[in-house]
């Protein structure tokens, strides 16, 4: 069991210094709600620190191993899906993605029905709005820089 | 001006004209239901269409768009707890709650109706009080929006469930994270870590996607795995259409008190929808008979986020059509729309003009009413996506936050500030540090900053900050409120225990 409020005010503290140090070259105007700011997440901080010795609030970050993984890999598809975007492009990285993903989050076990079921749906949806996004909106998507002449 | 209201309205009901508004609200609930499309979006980008359309007709379809996009935006926001433009963020504490008891259609009907009613009731102060009421607009000063944005902070006492003190922690470093990016004044670049991209601030879409919609699909979809994003199935009915919308014509207070707010923060100009929906969210839960239903899914949260924020969009026209001030962004298109269409804002859009203006106030007018018909029958398809099995919706929830984050300033940084965020927003809530007073702070920041540096710097020209910032008519107004804002939990426990008090009296007696 964590102890809630110990962590978010140690955590907030440690924010305070960081936005302090980086914040001592400003101009009065460019500073002054920065410092009013400064003083009263300090203050609240302190008082959450006190609570948290006093009269903590615990908490159990995960039910069990099966919720930890689960978020921990959903995450890990999802940062590694942003970091291919650049190199790959928005279309290929998205088909692959949105394909792995569903496949991940099925209960049943991988069959052919599921990756054929699963890649139509991903060749649908990412090319639907890639032609809305990219040709009626105009917004440039990354073409990936492996594709870059 | 009846005649011109007249005029205005035979010329809404041109075939071609409401036509052209029908499509303009369909396109409108698009823009406004996909994170990362907005109202001002939406303008900008038919703005050039309307050019070559009679000034009438260009200006019925751009009302149709923003009304339309004023309820478009509630419904990923009661669906699945992302709000489609920062002005729905207060329509998500309940509405989201709403949906996780199967009730979707319930939240949506109410968010249709209120939105039209909203509409409606600020589209009748505009069409018949629009110039007294622009002058009044001008007395909006630094203070007022300082005051203004502290008012709307109070909220956080609202919705804070559980720690007081750590909900005010996270507001205040919502207010810390609004500051990321130039200085409003001065010019300072603050907070940017060598972020270029970072120079204009924290996209509030992107904050609001990360620390609403990511750790939802994380903690529900993903770590419990559930199968469908709501428990229980939604089963749409026109049954819940007629008791959802005579529920809250039974609640005139409600209605009109969230429009009033709307209405009032739509014409200072500037202020926009965020803060309207935020403060009548706060007024509905403090006045209501049972405060505690609020937060955990009730109709009058959706409503009087709804009808506020609907009621602003009129609103904002009053000083822009009267003086030329957006009260808006897309008020600041239709601006520009107007000019296009060569009408320059003043007395002659009321005279020389009047035809075209009161074609445009009535074609909002009779966008409103078409939201109620769209949004309720619309709410059969709209509450039946809830149904979809997680594992279709969930990476089409994700593929469409990471396109709506990048879409906003075509950035890649956008998109892994949201991922962060969406990661911190998660940890957040698993510590009970509730993400909501965060993005508080961050919406209503730049306002507090502006107000608090500018009223400083007049203050100290005319002698006494404090003096300029509290004595001024609006300004003392909007303390007290915030002081009976801030002081209501204190005021509200002190009631339940007479209350009790009382009633064990009364048992003790019997």
């Amino acid at each position: 069991m964590l102890n809630s409020d110990l962590i978010v005010s140690i955590f907030c503290i440690l924010l305070g210094v960081l936005f302090y140090s980086v914040t001592r070259d400003l101009s009065q105007l460019g500073g002054v709600f920065i410092n009013y700011l400064l003083v009263v997440i300090g203050f609240l901080s302190v008082v959450v620190f006190i609570k948290g010795i006093v009269k903590p609030e615990r908490i159990q970050f995960f039910r069990d191993h099966v919720e930890r993984n689960g978020v921990i890999s959903g995450i890990t598809i999802l940062g590694i899906y942003l970091g291919f975007m650049p190199f790959a492009g928005f279309l290929p990285s998205s088909y692959v993605f949105y394909a792995v993903f569903n496949l991940y989050l099925a209960d049943e076990r991988l069959s052919r029905k599921n990756i054929i079921q699963s890649t139509l749906l991903s060749a649908v949806v990412v090319t639907l709005f890639y032609l809305v996004f990219y040709h009626v909106l105009q917004v440039p998507l990354p073409t990936g820089s492996w594709f870059e002449e | 001006m009846f005649d011109s209201i007249f005029i205005g309205l035979e010329q809404v009901f041109h075939l071609q004209n409401i036509i052209f508004l029908t499509l303009g609200v369909f396109m409108g609930i698009i823009f406004g239901a996909l994170p990362g499309l907005t109202a001002t979006m939406g303008l900008a980008l038919l703005v050039p269409f309307t050019f070559t359309m009679a000034p009438a007709t260009g200006l019925i379809m751009l009302a149709g768009i923003y009304v339309g996009a004023m309820y478009g935006d509630s419904i990923p926001a009661i669906l699945i707890n992302t709000p489609g433009t920062p002005a729905a963020i207060a329509t998500t504490f309940d509405g989201f709650p709403l949906s996780q008891k199967g009730m979707a259609q319930h939240g949506l009907v109410a968010a249709a109706f209120s939105s039209s009613y909203g509409s409606l009731t600020a589209n009748i102060v505009l069409a018949l009080a629009a110039p007294p009421l622009a002058l009044a607009s001008l007395m909006f000063g630094p203070p007022e929006y300082f005051w203004l944005a502290i008012f709307g902070l109070t909220i956080i006492s609202t919705i804070s469930s559980g720690s007081i003190f750590k909900d005010l922690l996270a507001g205040t470093l919502g207010l810390m994270l609004s500051t990321i990016g130039m200085a409003p004044i001065g010019g300072d670049v603050r907070l940017t870590f060598g972020f270029t991209d970072l120079q204009g601030g924290i996209a509030l879409i992107v904050a609001l996607i990360g620390f609403f919609c990511l750790p939802e699909i994380l903690n529900s979809v993903i770590g419990q795995r559930k199968r469908t994003y709501s428990a229980v199935s939604v089963k749409p009915s026109f049954k819940v259409i007629r008791e959802v919308i005579s529920e809250l014509i039974r609640k005139p207070t409600l209605m009109l008190r969230s429009s009033a707010i709307g209405t009032i923060i739509g014409f200072a100009p500037g202020a926009g929808g965020n803060i309207a929906s935020m403060v009548s969210y706060n007024e509905a839960a403090r006045w209501d008979k049972n405060p505690e239903e609020f937060g955990k899914g009730t109709i009058k949260g959706v409503a009087a986020s709804e009808a506020a924020n609907s009621a602003m969009a009129p609103g904002s026209l009053i000083p822009l059509l009267t003086l030329g001030i957006p009260g808006s962004p897309p008020a600041a298109v239709i601006l520009g729309a107007l000019m296009l269409h060569g009408m320059r804002p003043g007395a002659e859009m009321f005279t020389t003009h009047a035809d075209v203006t009161f074609s445009f106030i009535m074609g909002l007018l009779v966008a409103a009413f078409l939201v109620t018909f769209i949004g309720s029958f619309g709410s059969f398809f709209f509450a039946r996506i809830i149904n979809i099995p997680s594992r279709f919706l969930a990476p089409a929830i994700l593929f469409m936050t990471v396109l709506g984050s990048y879409a906003i300033r075509n950035s890649m940084l956008d998109v892994w500030i949201m991922f962060v965020f969406g990661i911190i927003g998660y940890i957040s809530s698993k510590l009970k540090f509730h993400p909501a007073p965060i993005v508080l702070g961050l919406i209503l920041g730049p306002f507090a900053e502006e107000g608090l540096v500018q009223s400083m710097l007049a203050g100290g020209a005319s002698g006494s900050v404090i003096s300029y910032m509290v004595f001024r008519p609006i300004s003392l107004i909007l303390i007290f409120m915030c002081l009976l804002s801030a002081l209501w939990p204190l005021f509200a426990a002190w009631r339940m225990k007479k209350r009790q008090g009382l009633v064990s009296q009364e048992d003790a007696n019997a």
